[in-house]
């Protein structure tokens, strides 16, 4: 009788996953296919591979910090293997970086909606309403933004799969040669700098507390990992087959490109009818990155109920990612230099967090 | 003269004249017609005695033939009354309130002279119509007897499908002055006990003089009084409600009410219909798939052309494209008032057919369609495609059986249509997404509004489809009934 209190607030594994393959797998339908085309060429689909070869070590020391630490998510462990104030300029970096990736995000975005769909619609009121909608599903909490992951998962997966069966059918084999694209340490260089692309991976730490157990955790983390990179192999390939290696790097989204390209019978343009299924996902996405920012904000300064940080977050997201517009460079430029920059921070962190762990002896008691 | 209220908790008087003059204060005799009030004497004590009842709602031939003439033509001087009179003796009171409350609920009171206590009685008979079909629910295979207005009736056809001691029927009077009675049905060895007490809480927590029926009961215990969406199921069936309890849930009856309200309520047991469940397994299923995409498009079609015609026209095929300019070309509105003014108009036919009186009430729905839709057209007030739109979405929104659901698709509809006039499909899909958030997280009686799809419970699994009788083996899970499997997997 009491496995419904104690479970309340929690997510399952359904939740986990389905947070997890929203989160990361919505980058397949953003601009990062073309940072993978920049850097790999035709190869983007191994360099895919590659970075999850790569990511596999944090991601590894991850879980295994939270299967020893059960109960406790990532801001607690921070605050237990370093202390009040190391631990406190680590989450302040951790948030800072967060509030920015989720600003770089919705910023491009919402330039997608707008270039793609909605060209006569202010950027404004585009951004608004994406960041609305977000901020009222992270005001509800982390298992309500898990719920309605899955309730809509099916739908997402199924329209992403459509696309994809449509564009094998549709694209040309060959234009997948050559298969190594820029050549082979081209690639293994690439991949490290873009790994942070998973970086997700170290912030679904930060809910860690909030799954169930830490057994679901490890699963979901692996279930979701596998079909993050199957979807990426999959699109990356699918991409290259139905636009070839030098129009694919002219788009900025190829996800979207292709939907406009393919053709479904007699329907020659298809893509509103997949693009709610990726609208709705990036609205989760967004709710749960707002959820994050507001939980380490909350973290850092000390707030407890850190859900009513979200609605002022989103204001200032949207402020924030306002500005770039008028300025020189464009968001996705300031996208690619980010993930280089903090990939060190995804591939290292973890690793200083798992020897500081060793060090305090806390794995003998396991 | 002394305040009736005071009197009221007082003891009567042994003297049998004082007594009855009260009474008759209560009752306003002479001004009320129905009250009776007969004085005789009982042979064989040589007592003087008066009956008192109220002859409307008791069986005067039951109090003649069971109570008053048994006592007239006593010869024994020894006999005690319960055995002189065949009528059940209920009880026997002391002050008036009692005394009267009994009297209201249709039993007699007979006081004897000298003895400071009356003798209640059963007598009751309250006129109502007997068991009927189901009008709202209609089903083609399975039981057609449906609730009626008489508690009694209600609970007699429940018995009739659980034979089990542990079916229980709690009563409460849940209002002050009418005293009106609620029963709280549910299976003791199933239902939960802290559930069980959450709504028992809510029940005592009201302090109201009158609560008629179950409609305005509801809207008392509710969870959420300004939502949308439902949080407690009514039906008519007393098959359905027989297969709820057996499932541990709650159910309520109340005199007056040709229903019975169920709680909890998931968002799947107002998309169900006992018919589900009584055809077979693809068919159940088929049916099922029909009610879904009735909901979808009763929900999104108005809204999809609104959005098509106004955002996104690139979408349609050409050939389709021109058609529709060609039969909007006349027209001198946009699309959002054409598709308003629609939807508007079937609403107002609807609810006219619905109040308007029997015998004109088919004409009014052909009047509506045939003249409304045609001269609108003709009128080049509206183009045809948006008459076959709107008559979709109205004609789709009958499929969706449960009459509270079908409120909250009909109102949401008008949602989806100020979205997708506003952002097209952006606007739709966010309204979507918002309404998703709102979903999860919505709660009758502490129970999930979307469980067992999300968050997970042991459960039949029965959401938009159902599995095969033999693999549904668990009772819903959120429910936390005390046992959870119903049945043994069969080989």
């Amino acid at each position: 009788m009491n496995s419904m209190d104690s479970t309340k607030g929690k997510i399952g594994l359904k939740e986990l996953v389905a947070i997890i393959i929203l989160n990361v797998g919505t980058k397949v339908a953003d601009n990062t296919p073309t940072i993978f085309y920049e850097a790999f060429g035709t190869a983007a689909w191994i360099g895919i591979l590659i970075i999850g070869l790569i990511s596999l070590i944090p991601i590894l020391l991850i879980t295994k910090l939270i299967t020893l630490y059960q109960d406790k998510n990532l801001i607690d462990i921070i605050l237990h293997l370093f202390g009040k104030h190391i631990g406190f300029v680590l989450l302040f970096t951790l948030c800072i970086l967060q509030i920015f990736t989720n600003i770089n995000n919705t910023s491009i975005y919402t330039d997608i909606i707008g270039t793609m769909y909605f060209s006569k619609t202010p950027t404004v009121v585009i951004y608004l309403l994406l960041l609305g909608v977000a901020a009222y599903g992270a005001k509800k909490g982390i298992e309500y933004i898990g719920s309605s992951a899955w309730v809509m998962l099916f739908w997402i997966c199924l329209s992403l799969l459509v696309i994809l069966s449509v564009v094998f059918v549709q694209g040309e084999f060959n234009q997948i040669f050559p298969i190594l694209g820029t050549g082979g340490l081209e690639l293994v260089k690439g991949s490290y700098q873009n790994s942070s692309i998973l970086m997700d991976f170290l912030y679904l730490a930060l809910i860690a507390s909030n799954v169930k157990s830490a057994t679901i955790y490890k699963k979901g983390i692996w279930i979701g990992f596998v079909i993050i990179l199957l979807a990426f192999v999959l699109s990356l390939i699918g991409y290259v087959m139905l636009f070839d290696y030098y129009g694919v790097r002219m788009f900025d989204y190829p996800y979207h490109e292709t939907i406009r390209y393919i053709e479904i019978g007699f329907l020659n343009n298809v893509e509103l009818l997949f693009f709610p299924f990726w609208l709705i996902s990036s609205f989760i996405r967004f709710a749960f990155y707002l959820y994050l920012g507001a939980l380490l904000f909350g973290a850092v300064f000390k707030i407890k109920q850190f859900e009513y940080v979200v609605p002022a977050l989103a204001v200032f997201t949207i402020l924030a990612g306002l500005i770039p517009e008028s300025s020189v460079f464009s968001m996705n430029d300031f996208r690619v230099i980010f993930l280089n920059l903090i990939t060190p921070i995804f591939l290292l962190f973890p690793c200083l967090l798992w020897i500081t762990a060793k060090l305090k002896g806390d794995f003998k008691n396991e | 003269m002394e305040d009736l209220t005071t009197l009221k908790n007082k003891a009567i008087d042994s003297n049998l004249e004082d007594t009855i003059e009260i009474l008759k204060k209560f009752y306003s005799v002479p001004l009320n017609q129905d009250i009776v009030i007969r004085n005789f004497s009982i042979s064989g004590l040589d007592k003087k005695a008066t009956v008192i009842y109220i002859n409307s709602i008791t069986d005067s031939e039951k109090i003649e033939e069971h109570i008053i003439r048994p006592l007239l033509t006593n010869n024994s001087t020894e006999k005690k009354l319960e055995n002189i009179s065949p009528a059940q003796l209920l009880n026997t009171h002391e002050n008036f309130s009692n005394i009267l409350q009994d009297i209201n609920n249709g039993n007699t009171a007979l006081l004897i002279d000298g003895e400071p206590k009356a003798y209640i009685f059963s007598s009751s008979k309250f006129q109502g119509r007997s068991v009927e079909k189901p009008l709202n629910e209609v089903v083609v295979n399975g039981p057609k007897e449906a609730f009626n207005e008489n508690v009694i009736d209600n609970i007699s056809l429940l018995r009739k499908k659980i034979r089990n001691e542990n079916l229980i029927f709690e009563s409460i009077t849940i209002s002050k002055n009418s005293n009106n009675v609620l029963y709280i049905v549910y299976m003791k060895d199933l239902a939960d006990e802290k559930l069980l007490q959450n709504i028992k809480d809510r029940i005592n927590s009201l302090d109201i003089n009158s609560i008629q029926n179950l409609s305005l009961l509801e809207q008392y215990i509710e969870d959420k009084v300004k939502s949308i969406f439902p949080t407690i199921l009514s039906t008519e069936r007393p098959d359905r409600a027989t297969s709820f309890l057996e499932d541990g849930y709650i159910v309520l009856l109340m005199d007056n009410s040709p229903d019975s309200l169920v709680l909890p309520a998931t968002f799947w047991s107002f998309f169900h219909n006992s018919e589900d469940h009584y055809l077979r397994f693809i068919f159940g299923n088929f049916i099922r798939l029909l009610r879904l995409l009735a909901l979808l498009i009763t929900l999104f079609i108005s809204a999809l052309y609104i959005a098509i015609t106004n955002y996104h026209v690139e979408m349609v095929p050409t050939d389709l494209l021109l058609a529709i300019s060609a039969t909007r070309e006349v027209v001198p509105f946009p699309t959002i008032i054409e598709i308003l003014m629609m939807e508007i108009a079937f609403e107002l036919i609807r609810e006219g057919g619905l109040r308007v009186p029997n015998p004109i009430g088919p004409t009014i729905g052909i009047v509506g369609a045939l003249i409304l839709g045609q001269a609108a057209v003709e009128a080049n007030i509206v183009s045809p495609l948006v008459v076959i739109i709107v008559a979709l979405s109205g004609l789709c929104s009958f499929a969706i059986g449960d009459m509270k659901l079908n409120f909250s698709v009909r109102l949401s509809r008008f949602l989806f249509i100020a979205s997708a006039a506003i952002f097209g499909f952006y606007g739709m899909t966010a309204v979507l997404t918002i309404g998703i958030f709102y979903l999860v997280s919505f709660y009758s009686f502490g129970v999930p509004y979307l469980a067992p799809m999300t968050p997970k419970y042991i459960s039949s699994k029965d959401t938009f489809f159902r599995k095969i009788l033999k693999t549904e083996q668990y009772r819903p899970g959120y429910l936390k009934p005390k046992d959870i499997v119903k049945k043994k997997e069969s080989q």
